[in-house]
């Protein structure tokens, strides 16, 4: 046998493990270069260094507050939005009344544009976080009845013929034929939310707030420190992608068998 | 292993439980007498609202027995409906706004105490453009934001200085992207308020230009700009706090530009991502707007009858209101200024 080759597969292996992290590196390497030669001033396109630079200018106390305002809304605004989508999408799939009076309400509010109305429920509920909560539960929960929905009415008719047969109650049904079978619609319901989540919460802070990380991106801009804004923008967005995967975790930790299986 | 980690949690909660107890023990202790206002800011913090945070640092309000909470805004607008719904008590807005809101609605917000007795809007235009006036711009590309109270006034100016909206081409974008704009020759001219000199002057610095501003007070626009507003209701019900509030906040503003580099430092300490010399910069260039020939005449701290039509007149004409739409000395309330 050649030697080199398990040499050569390693290194295929480790490439494509690392594949994401690679391109990453990659991208950022290429817009440093490119600000670096094209010499962009950092006002319309900052180079990585300069946002890099401008992260650690801010103290990381501020960081943490920011982090913490946002985190706090977005997540209070997602719990609450599940506590309203789950009992809501169950009430929808049992009664067809309940399903025809408030499908067409909850399509007007997740087609009513949030950021315009953002005023009126600030004005309604205060600038405190009552306000900023609600505005992401309305961007946030409107995936998730759809989701837990269509689960629901996807398990299969056959089950549900053989539990009526058995004689078993209704929230029995729900409970441990519906629910389980909706379970992965309901969990790729809860990872659109949560980058939603986030999303909200940031519109929010831009209609009222003293904190947060969208707050502190509105915030530099309006001093023209384009450097801190991006960096704000990249701590958001590495927010983002950690709930995402916390998602996908809690998925993998309670309903392993709710995953598809690997090949 | 799960039992040792939710023990860890609820002490962890526990103490935190029992620290926040303690601080706001402490807290509603040490303001226990003080009387608690809101203040509302019709922007984010930034030089031109220094005051409020100086008055805090210094201990203006303090003195005055009041404990004074600050609320950012977003626009004119934005501050005086949250003055007008009792979200906020006292604030700082456009005069501009809150008349034109008065004489459509009849808001419930009344202005208490000039601040800048000049308006802030200016044209700002590279110094290797060759625009000297603005006579000059007939033909140019201006680019402005969308939602400014400059917008209102613009065909005030113009037609003061012999033109017409028809004579420039008008853009709107991102307050953010004006100065980029201009200093990269995508807009010939942009339209701003002068509290932005120093944060343009230092952006086109780093591009290897100048620029030079051009206000509009300078050219047939005269008029009162953002003034202290206060909520009826808070002026009804608490007239006392009112008056040591406006008193404390004429001390603020004094002292403010008296030391804009101690100004500065104070606005720093509390929104820590504010630069304490931008922030100086920026006082420094906005004195004139404070601190001028109505001030001389009128004197700091008086709304001048005069003056207040005047600017009515203006306002009036900007928004395409009749003259008797409103009283304007019905949107002043001078009393609770401390003599």
């Amino acid at each position: 046998m050649n030697q080199t080759r398990p040499l050569k597969l390693w290194i295929q292996h480790q490439a494509n493990r690392f594949a994401p992290a690679l391109f990453f590196v990659g991208l950022v390497m290429l817009w440093e270069l490119i600000c670096q030669l094209s010499d962009v001033p950092n006002y319309i396109l900052p180079s990585p260094s300069a946002i890099i630079t401008a992260f650690f200018n801010v103290e990381f106390s501020r960081w943490m507050t920011h982090l913490w305002a946002t985190l706090r809304v977005a997540l209070m605004g997602f719990v609450l939005s599940i506590c309203i989508a789950l009992p809501l999408s169950i009430g929808m799939m049992r009664s067809e009344l309940m399903n025809r009076v408030l499908y067409p309400a909850l399509i007007v509010i997740q087609s009513t544009p949030v950021v315009a109305v953002a005023p009126l429920i600030i004005v309604l509920l205060g600038t405190d976080d009552p306000s900023r909560v609600l505005i992401t539960c309305l961007i946030t929960f409107f995936p998730l009845v759809v989701s837990t929905t269509t689960g629901m009415l996807e398990t299969p008719p056959e089950m549900i013929e053989l539990s009526q047969s058995l004689r078993a109650p209704r929230y029995r049904e729900t409970w441990q034929i519906r629910i389980p079978y909706a379970i992965p619609h309901i969990f790729s319901g809860l990872r659109v939310s949560i980058t939603l989540a986030i999303i909200g919460a940031v519109v929010a802070e831009f209609v009222a707030a003293e904190e947060g990380l969208g707050y502190f991106i509105q915030f530099s801009t309006s001093f023209f420190k384009i450097p801190q804004a991006f960096a704000g923008l990249i701590f958001l967005s590495i927010i983002s992608l950690l709930l995402f995967k916390s998602i996908q975790w809690s998925q993998a930790w309670w309903f392993p068998w709710s995953l598809p299986k690997k090949k | 292993m799960k039992t040792a980690m939710t023990s860890v949690i609820k002490t962890a909660m526990k103490t935190t439980l029992r620290l926040s107890l303690l601080t706001s023990l402490v807290a509603s202790a040490s303001a226990m007498a003080a009387d608690k206002v809101t203040f509302q800011l019709d922007w984010l913090p930034g030089g031109d609202k220094a005051p409020v945070y100086v008055g805090i640092q210094q201990g203006f309000f303090a003195d005055e027995d009041l404990d004074v909470k600050i609320a950012s805004g977003r626009g004119s607008t934005d501050a005086l409906t949250k003055m007008a719904t009792g979200q906020s008590d006292i604030g700082s807005s456009d005069i501009g706004a809150l008349m034109a809101a008065r004489a459509q609605d009849n808001v419930p917000v009344v202005a208490v105490l000039p601040y800048f007795t000049q308006a802030p809007h200016a044209f700002f235009v590279l110094k290797s453009s060759g625009i000297q006036s603005i006579n000059d711009l007939k033909g140019k590309k201006v680019a402005t934001s969308p939602f400014t109270s400059s917008n209102a006034f613009l065909p005030l100016v113009l037609k003061q200085n012999g033109l017409t909206e028809e004579d420039i081409k008008l853009v709107k974008s991102d307050p953010g992207a004006l100065s980029p704009m201009m200093i990269t020759g995508n807009a010939d001219a942009i339209i701003a308020w002068v509290t932005n000199t120093a944060l343009f002057k230092a952006q086109a610095k780093g591009a290897g230009k100048e620029i030079i501003e051009m206000p509009w007070s300078n050219s047939g626009l005269s008029l009162y700009s953002s003034s202290l507003l206060a909520a009826e209701k808070f002026l009804e019900e608490r007239p006392d706090v009112a008056k040591r509030f406006i008193k404390a906040f004429s001390k603020s503003i004094a002292f403010t530009y008296q030391y804009p580099d101690k100004a500065g430092e104070d606005l720093h300490k509390m929104v820590p991502e504010v630069d304490a010399d931008i922030v100086s910069a920026q006082i420094k260039s906005i004195t004139n707007l404070v601190y001028n020939d109505v001030t001389k005449e009128d004197g700091v701290g008086h709304f001048s009858p005069a003056r207040i039509q005047k600017t009515w007149e203006y306002v009036a004409e900007a928004n395409g209101l009749t003259m008797d739409a409103l009283d304007p000395e019905t949107a002043v309330n001078s009393k609770f200024v401390p003599e």
